[in-house]
């Protein structure tokens, strides 16, 4: 199992550098120069300049490519991901600093997706067609078929600004004490806004996958030998069932990500998310660039962590 | 009883035949073709024929009603400023007294323009790339997946932003190739898989020793068959796209005022919220009725079409 | 030919007018219909059909394993005295797997596919019986042992989709099997199999039943596997028992026509012919079903009577069938009474006969 691991871990390492020339060329899209922002503004062409110089923009491609090849994985190297056009931080120091926070934001949301999706998903299954089951049917549609921008906004204006029982925005209140309730109490509307959507396709798929275990012959077998009900359910069924959920899980992680990315955005939450989509508009584009690399390496690890699942769960898998 | 029960009392070819049914109980069945069978079995699920029917009604709205009204979602009437609603003003009239109703329908229709014109570009591409692939197979193919691994690596809503922010916001055309080109992959994939396993199927090869042209077995043989899943996945997509560009509308990426959509009328709503809280809710809700029959559409189409693949949704 | 002289030996399971029937969408199919047999201890009774006849939903319903939309709408089943119809959910969970084990059709996807044959035969074990962890690992390994299962131990822990289909199925007897069950259900066991596998699993059965003196109702379409293993036969058709008797009768004085069709259409070594005999038509619909004798459309016999419902008669002692022709075969005669119907009688007589 551990080689199995290391397998796939250095099998990735390839796409990774194939990662970073994607994102290398993907923001090099954008029109014009990196450098087009600065001009006609208050900035000095020395320092123009300097920034020409620093990020070998006067360079052929293929040498600022190699450099940036070369220089990425070194990050120890706090400069290795180069200087915000913004703040003139290190990025790699931005970044770091942004994660914990989009990771609270995630994590809450799969924390309580798993702890409510999956016995909601079990519940249709065993009583399908009944009301209970029809009602989480019609509510996973609805909430399912909502857009996230749009739920985080009515969620925000309901209960922030009508109600007031939640903060606007952030995830501190300015001037504050930072203590943990207060980061506590500006995570509700947020994560709630991604646990609604994700609940509810969670949901859905946990009673698809029940539905299609309970039919299998074994399950029979399980009954035939006097196995009582939530026996057969929760041992025989039930384990079955997850094994399409926790792969698919890995898999979603980028998606994940992008919802997270419209919900911070929608309430101002200071995390990845936010700070890419900031960062587009205000062409910071080495900022850009290490949050496409981010988006890739999410998604590596998301195929990764899915593959391993995967081979851990089901004793018929090969490796 | 007696015997005479068991001879017709006609001596018709048809009375003949059912009689030898009665005895021989011969299945009698008509024949149907493919696509009557699809029809039979699409309606016989409520769910997607409502939704056929919704998403008629929606896209006839969106295609009439701006025709109709030509430039009056825009027009700003100041003396009619949050008027409550009247017989040519359903939904009355917001804070700068535009008539909700007209805008909404515009709104509505730059939407599923937007959806149905990169879901468009979506099964183009996606078909081409996923047949190619399927068909010729072996390097090709592979370079093709690699390709489609890269894509797919980024997440595609930054992608999208990325692209619209670097080329122009507020251009519909960019909103739409952003949103077409980093959806392709799913519909290349599906295609794909279709034509590897058609690909040894026996009346391609029949085909082939017939001499038939690739290009021939491809389009009048292959295609056919692996449609289904692209007309699913290109129904979903539309419900996906839609949402796209209004999460990109809403930020203020994708159209700009004074044209309107479905997420710049929300961005709007944001600031008049406490005195006319109804606006937050229209947009969205159309935009969730949008989703729904899109989806229910799909799953209608995919029931139809391959009743194998069904799962207990 | 098993002695049956004993009078009054019990029956260990009596089956008295069971219908079952499933209400789905297109309407109510009477998937089992009126039907009634038994079985002693120890006997081997074999349950012949075509597909679709109500044969293993007849099994499935003496384990109460029917679910919605399918409901045992009426009859009884006595095990031991006991109607398994009225006792608790409870008392039906003691006596599955335990008094009476089921094994069926598809050997590849009946086992569990994350839990290891070991781990499987264990829970089957300590389900019904209070031992340790261990005495029930231990004997698991005994039973896969006794099974045929070379290399017992090792094999016992690993997974079934590491196993061919044969060896799962010896899995699965060892399964049924490990809590010594006095009646064996066999749902097509062989089906699924290779003749040659088939064999050597119908030799196994043979020889496990002989050791344990278990009784075991056998399901088949397979008239070969009937002739080689089964003492009392029972012939079904759309939901009823349309011929009962012991495998002797059954195979070399076949009174239904249906039978007779059945015995008619295998394929005889060293028989020289130009083509095959056939039962004319096709099973009924079970939505359609037609009125009278429902086997009358495809009947070489079939007289105007079998528009009315044939009773079951007794042909001969311990033989019974469901048919208007007389003992001899013959139509019966205008005038002539007509026979009683023994059909519950007739399952118990069956048992005590010889």
């Amino acid at each position: 199992m551990a080689i199995y691991v290391l397998r796939r871990i250095l099998q990735a390492i390839p796409v990774l550098f194939l990662i970073a020339v994607g994102a290398f060329f993907i923001v090099r899209l954008a029109p014009g120069s990196p450098v087009d922002k600065f001009r006609g503004g208050r900035v000095s062409p020395e320092v123009i300049a300097n920034i020409i110089k620093l990020y070998q923009l006067d360079q052929p491609l293929p040498q600022q490519l190699w450099s940036w090849i070369t220089t990425f994985p070194q990050i120890w190297r706090i400069d290795a991901w180069g200087y915000s056009f913004t703040d003139g931080k290190p990025v790699l120091q931005t970044i770091a600093s942004r994660v914990p926070l989009t990771m609270l934001l995630m994590g809450t949301d799969l924390l309580v997706t798993a702890v409510v999706a999956i016995p909601l998903g079990i519940l249709g299954a065993v009583r399908q067609y009944s009301l209970a089951d029809k009602t989480i049917t019609v509510l996973a549609t609805i909430g399912y078929a909502m857009p996230t921008f749009w739920l985080g906004f009515i969620i925000r204006t309901v209960f922030g600004a009508q109600l007031r029982w939640f903060p606007l925005f952030g995830a501190y209140t300015l001037g504050g004490d930072q203590s943990p309730l207060d980061l506590l109490w500006h995570l509700v509307l947020p994560a709630s806004t991604l646990i609604v959507v994700s609940v509810a396709g969670w949901s859905r798929y946990m009673r698809s996958s029940m539905l299609e275990v309970l039919r299998q012959d074994y399950i029979r077998t399980a009954r035939a030998k006097g196995l009582a009900s939530s026996r057969v359910l929760y041992k025989h069924a039930l384990r079955n069932a997850l094994i399409p959920i926790v792969t698919l899980f890995g898999l979603s992680i980028p998606i994940l990500l992008a919802g997270a990315a419209v919900t911070e955005t929608v309430f101002s939450w200071p995390g990845l998310g936010y700070l890419g989509v900031q960062a587009v508009i205000t062409r910071d584009y080495p900022t850009v660039l290490a949050f496409v690399m981010v988006g890739g390496i999410m998604v590596i690890l998301g195929n990764l962590l899915a593959d391993i699942l995967y081979a851990a769960v089901d004793p018929r898998i090969k490796y | 009883m007696d015997h005479t029960e068991l001879l017709p009392l006609t001596t018709d070819a048809a009375g003949e035949r059912r009689a030898a049914a009665e005895i021989d109980e011969v299945d009698l069945t008509p024949v149907r073709t493919y696509w009557q069978l699809v029809r039979r079995r699409f309606l016989q699920h409520r769910l997607a024929t409502i939704a056929l029917f919704l998403m008629a009604i929606l896209v006839t709205a969106a295609v009439v009603i701006p025709l109709a009204t030509g430039d009056a979602f825009g027009r700003t009437d100041l003396t009619l400023i949050n008027h409550p609603p009247s017989l040519i003003a359903p939904l009355g009239y917001d804070n700068i007294g535009i008539n909700i109703f007209i805008r909404l329908m515009a709104a509505l229709q730059t939407s599923l323009m937007v959806g149905f014109m990169a879901v468009t570009i979506i099964v183009v591409v996606g078909v081409s790339v996923g047949a190619i692939a399927g068909y010729v197979g072996g390097v090709v193919d592979n370079l093709l997946m690699r390709l489609v691994d890269v894509v797919l690596s980024v997440p595609s809503f930054f992608l999208i932003v990325m692209l619209v922010a670097f080329f122009q916001t507020g251009n519909m055309w960019v909103v739409v190739i952003a949103i077409g080109v980093t959806g392709w992959t799913t519909a290349a994939r599906l295609v794909r898989g279709e034509f590897l396993a058609l690909r040894e199927a026996d009346f391609v090869q029949a085909a082939r020793a017939l001499g038939v042209g690739h290009r021939r077995i491809i389009l009048n043989h292959m295609l056919p068959a692996a449609l289904a899943p692209v007309i699913v996945a290109g129904t979903l997509g539309i419900a996906d796209s839609v949402v796209v560009e209004a999460t990109l509308s809403f930020l203020g990426f994708g159209i700009q005022p004074p044209n309107a959509s479905l997420g710049n009328m929300l961005t709007h709503a944001q600031d008049y919220v406490f005195r006319n809280p109804i606006l937050i809710y229209y947009p969205g809700v159309l935009l969730v009725l949008v989703v729904l029959a899109a989806s229910f559409l799909g799953d209608g189409l995919r029931d139809a079409l391959d009743p194998r693949q069904r799962l207990e949704a | 030919m098993a002695d049956h002289q004993a009078s009054g030996e019990q029956s260990l399971l009596v089956v008295e007018d069971l219908r079952t029937h499933f209400a789905t969408a297109d309407g109510l199919v009477k998937a089992v219909d009126g039907v009634s047999l038994s079985i002693r201890h120890g006997e081997t009774l074999g349950v012949v059909g075509e597909s679709g006849c109500g044969k293993s939903i007849t099994a499935l319903s003496i384990m109460r394993l029917i679910e919605r939309p399918g409901r045992i709408v009426s009859g009884s089943i006595t095990l031991a005295g006991r109607n398994l119809l009225d006792v608790s959910d409870a008392e039906m969970r003691d006596v599955r797997g335990d008094s009476i084990s089921m094994i069926f059709q598809e050997p590849m996807t009946s086992l569990n596919p994350v839990y290891t044959c070991g781990d499987q035969i264990e829970e089957a074990i300590a389900v019904h019986r209070d031992v340790s962890r261990r005495e029930a690992r231990d004997r698991a390994v005994e039973m896969l042992a006794q099974v045929g299962i070379p290399d017992a131990k090792r094999r016992s822990g690993e997974y079934p989709h590491q196993l061919s289909g044969g060896m799962r199925q010896r899995v699965m007897i060892a399964m049924a099997l490990s809590t010594n069950p006095e009646l064996l259900i066999a749902d097509e066991p062989t089906t699924a199999l290779d003749v040659t596998i088939q064999a050597q699993i119908l030799e196994l059965m043979k020889a496990l039943r002989e050791r344990n003196r278990m009784a075991i109702m056998l399901i088949t379409h397979d008239l070969g596997v009937i002739a080689e293993m089964a003492d009392d036969v029972v012939v079904m058709y759309a939901g009823k028992v349309v011929e009962a008797s012991d495998v002797m009768n059954v195979f070399e004085r076949p009174h239904h026509p249906y039978t007779k069709g059945l015995l008619a259409s295998i394929p005889r070594l060293g028989e020289k012919r130009e083509r095959l005999e056939v039962i004319k038509g096709v099973v009924p619909n079970p939505l359609n079903l037609p009125s009278g004798c429902l086997f009358k459309r495809r009947c070489p016999s079939r007289m105007p009577i079998c528009d009315v419902a044939p009773p079951f008669q007794e042909i001969a002692p311990g033989h019974v069938s469901r048919c208007w022709l007389t003992p001899a075969g013959e139509p019966p005669e205008v005038g002539m009474a007509p026979a009683e119907d023994v059909a519950i009688e007739a399952a118990e007589a069956l048992s005590v006969a010889s």
